[in-house]
């Protein structure tokens, strides 16, 4: 098991994949959340398949201008420039046309993107690029100038999200406000895309086009289940990310896998753990609190049985009239004790004053409700079960309309009192 | 007026809070203000009403100087409002706001401190010391380190509030504080208002609903596209001045009338 662990350590391929995917993971997972919050993540998708065209526009510029192969700085260069044209494309034809955003995204980047395919193989004489490892990535091939670009690029994105975190939040959370405080709130927008950018670029050599995105926002989106400040957000994106890289890449060389599809498989997993586990925002939370709640129904019920029924009433008693599990009664007897609505004791419950209060209100919204069907003809057979559900409405002004337009009745249909 | 010293009315202890002068702001052929003039004085709880579509938002756009007039201007506390930023305190509508956003009460009150920070610096003692106050001042200091969409509509208002004060502005400006709140939360939103209004605050809301506009409000704007009235509440809510700027639109006039003068 040890061995498992430490023996791919050696190997400097794996280190190399380690240090570098880590480095890219933190800071795709920072801005990342950025991007979850502005709803931006297609955009993420887009840029990393408008890169494609610019890298082979990078490659075939500098190999015919300059003669260098391959010249990885050239390529970067192209890649930013076809992912800002992208954008600008973008947000030129969703102004001007009636189309709308997301269709503009997925129109642009896809055309874009096939444009870098038909380049690669038409010139594949002049430019030689493995369009496999380009959609796939490999992470396990890291080269130093990789290792370099993207610690180069992390260091320039994370000191300009920081710098200007406030900025970034204000101008994400409220543009209104930020505007007119003075912020440039268009500017700072154009920054991040430029951030996501290069993000980008430097994350495709390793996971690939396709995986991209979600080492972009997978990551941030664990991390906005467990965080209520986005400086926190930010901090746990990072570790997320790189949990994501170290787990994932264990499970490539385990599994003797891809290196960019078993990092975001990990990275996948763990959004569901996490979506499943939050203790705020997580499923089992919800379904806990869901199941915590006691249907308003039940606790009006026990109400009215103990008043009708005067006095202490036992536990049989309320199980007679109140059809209920006997569960999920006694889990609402509880919490009506709990929030001092009954009296516990040992021969049964009793109504304590507020309990007497709130039941007096649904027996006085019955007696209504009965008086009221009783007066637009409703069978007599009929009075109690139609008023029974219906004295749980009575929200507002809802009994007092009952009570004023029946002429303030003082008693039932049956002759009974209405308090 | 010649003979005043031209510096008098600079040394007068407040000018006006806004002053609109003439201000015309169009898109395309259509204007959606025309010939707007009119001077709101400091301390005042200030209604902007007018139908859909009237220009209400535009007013508001106008106020933070985000539109370019085609003429005229809007001077905040004497200055043209292009050239000072954040002198007016911005509280947005509720529904523009994404509530699951990952920050808290206290953060959002210390965004009101932003302008006042320098971008090298992190939010220093003295900044979160006003937040603090802010928060205590709309009585949701207790709420502190609550995520924002754990609070009730009324106490969403409030740190909103909290917010604007923090920003220390003269002027703050809501839009339309009681869209989706029931009475009991108008009520408290309403309590607020009139506490920043005691210390020395001049709000301007914009607000929906003219059952309620004449007893809110110390005046009132009706606008639609132009200025029709500015004044106190039994002058605006004037049954033939209301039938033309609503077109018909609403069939309660006499009832509002009365209200407005009762």
């Amino acid at each position: 098991m040890l061995d498992a662990i430490l023996a791919p350590l050696t190997e400097t391929y794996f280190q190399k994949a380690l240090i570098g995917g880590s480095i890219v993971a933190v800071v795709a997972g920072v801005v990342g959340c950025l991007v979850v919050l502005r709803r931006m993540a297609f955009l993420g998708d887009a840029l990393s398949h408008a890169m494609i065209a610019g890298v082979a526009g990078g490659y075939l510029v500098m190999k015919m201008l300059f003669g260098y192969e391959a010249h990885a700085p050239g390529m970067l260069l192209g890649s930013l420039i076809a992912a800002i044209a992208t954008v600008a494309l973008i947000s030129f034809v969703s102004r001007v046309s009636r189309i709308k955003e997301d269709t503009t995204i997925g129109i642009m980047y896809t055309g874009i993107f096939a444009l870098g395919v038909v380049a690669v193989s038409i010139f594949r004489h002049y430019i030689h690029i493995d369009l496999m490892h380009f959609i796939m990535g490999d992470i396990l091939g890291v080269a130093d100038t990789d290792l370099w670009v993207s610690a180069f690029t992390a260091v320039v994105v994370l000191s300009i999200i920081i710098l200007f975190f406030r900025h970034f939040q204000l101008a994400t959370f409220d543009p209104v406000m930020a505007a007119s405080i003075g912020l440039p709130v268009l500017f700072l927008d154009y920054v991040l895309t430029t951030c996501v950018s290069l993000v980008v670029v430097s994350a495709v050599s390793m996971v690939g086009v396709i995986l991209v995105v979600g080492l972009l926002i997978t990551p941030a989106a664990t991390a906005y289940l467990l965080s209520d400040r986005l400086d926190r957000m930010m901090i746990l994106s990072g570790i997320f990310g790189v949990t994501s890289v170290v787990g994932g890449l264990f499970l490539c060389v385990w599994l003797d896998s891809a290196g960019g599809g078993a990092i975001m498989l990990f990275c996948t997993l763990q959004f569901l753990v996490v979506l499943a586990l939050a203790p705020k925002y997580g499923l089992l939370a919800r379904w806990l609190r869901l199941k915590r709640m006691v249907p308003q129904q039940v606790v009006e019920d026990v109400l009215t049985t103990i008043l009708r029924n005067e006095g202490v009433t036992p536990l049989e008693t309320i199980r007679t009239y109140v059809q209920e599990p006997a569960k999920s009664l006694n889990k609402a007897l509880q919490r009506m004790v709990q929030d001092g609505l009954l009296a516990a004791s040992e021969e049964g419950y009793a109504l304590t004053a507020d309990g007497q209060v709130e039941a007096d209100k649904v027996l006085r919204a019955h007696r209504l409700w009965e008086s009221y069907l009783a007066q637009i003809g409703t069978p007599k057979d009929q009075l109690h079960s139609t008023a029974h559900h219906l004295e749980h409405i009575r929200e507002g002004e809802t009994i007092e309309y009952l009570d004023e337009k029946l002429g303030h009745p003082r008693r039932d249909p049956h002759g009974r009192l209405i308090p | 007026m010649t003979t005043d010293h031209p510096t008098a009315a600079n040394h007068k202890k407040r000018a006006n809070a806004i002053d609109v002068e003439h201000l015309t702001v169009s898109y395309h052929a259509r204007a959606a203000l025309l010939d707007v003039s009119v001077s709101i004085e400091p301390d005042q709880l200030v209604g902007v009403i007018g139908p859909n579509g009237a220009g209400k938002s535009t007013f508001i756009k106008a106020i933070l100087g985000f539109v370019k007039p085609d003429i005229g201007s809007v001077l905040i506390n004497g200055r043209n409002v292009q050239r000072v930023k954040g002198q007016v305190a911005y509280v947005p509508q509720r529904g523009s706001v994404d509530w699951d956003f990952p920050i808290t009460v206290q953060e959002v009150a210390l965004m009101g401190r932003y302008q006042k920070i320098p971008w090298y610096t992190s939010p220093r003692k003295r900044d979160r010391q006003a937040a603090v106050e802010a928060l205590e001042m709309v009585r949701m200091a207790d709420f502190a380190d609550r995520q924002i969409g754990e609070l009730s509509g009324g106490q969403q208002q409030r740190v909103f509030l909290a917010r604007a004060l923090a920003q220390g502005s003269e002027i703050l400006l809501l839009d339309e504080p009681f869209a989706g709140v029931d009475a009991a939360t108008e009520r408290a939103i309403l309590d607020v208002l009139g506490r920043a209004k005691e210390v020395g605050k001049t709000l301007v809301v914009v607000h929906h609903d003219l059952a309620t506009a004449g007893e809110y409000f110390d005046k009132l704007l009706l606008i639609k596209q132009r200025l029709y009235a500015y004044g106190p509440p039994e002058a605006v809510l004037e049954e033939e001045l209301l039938s033309k700027v609503y077109e018909g639109r609403l069939r309660i006039f006499s009832d509002l009338t009365k209200r407005g003068e009762g």
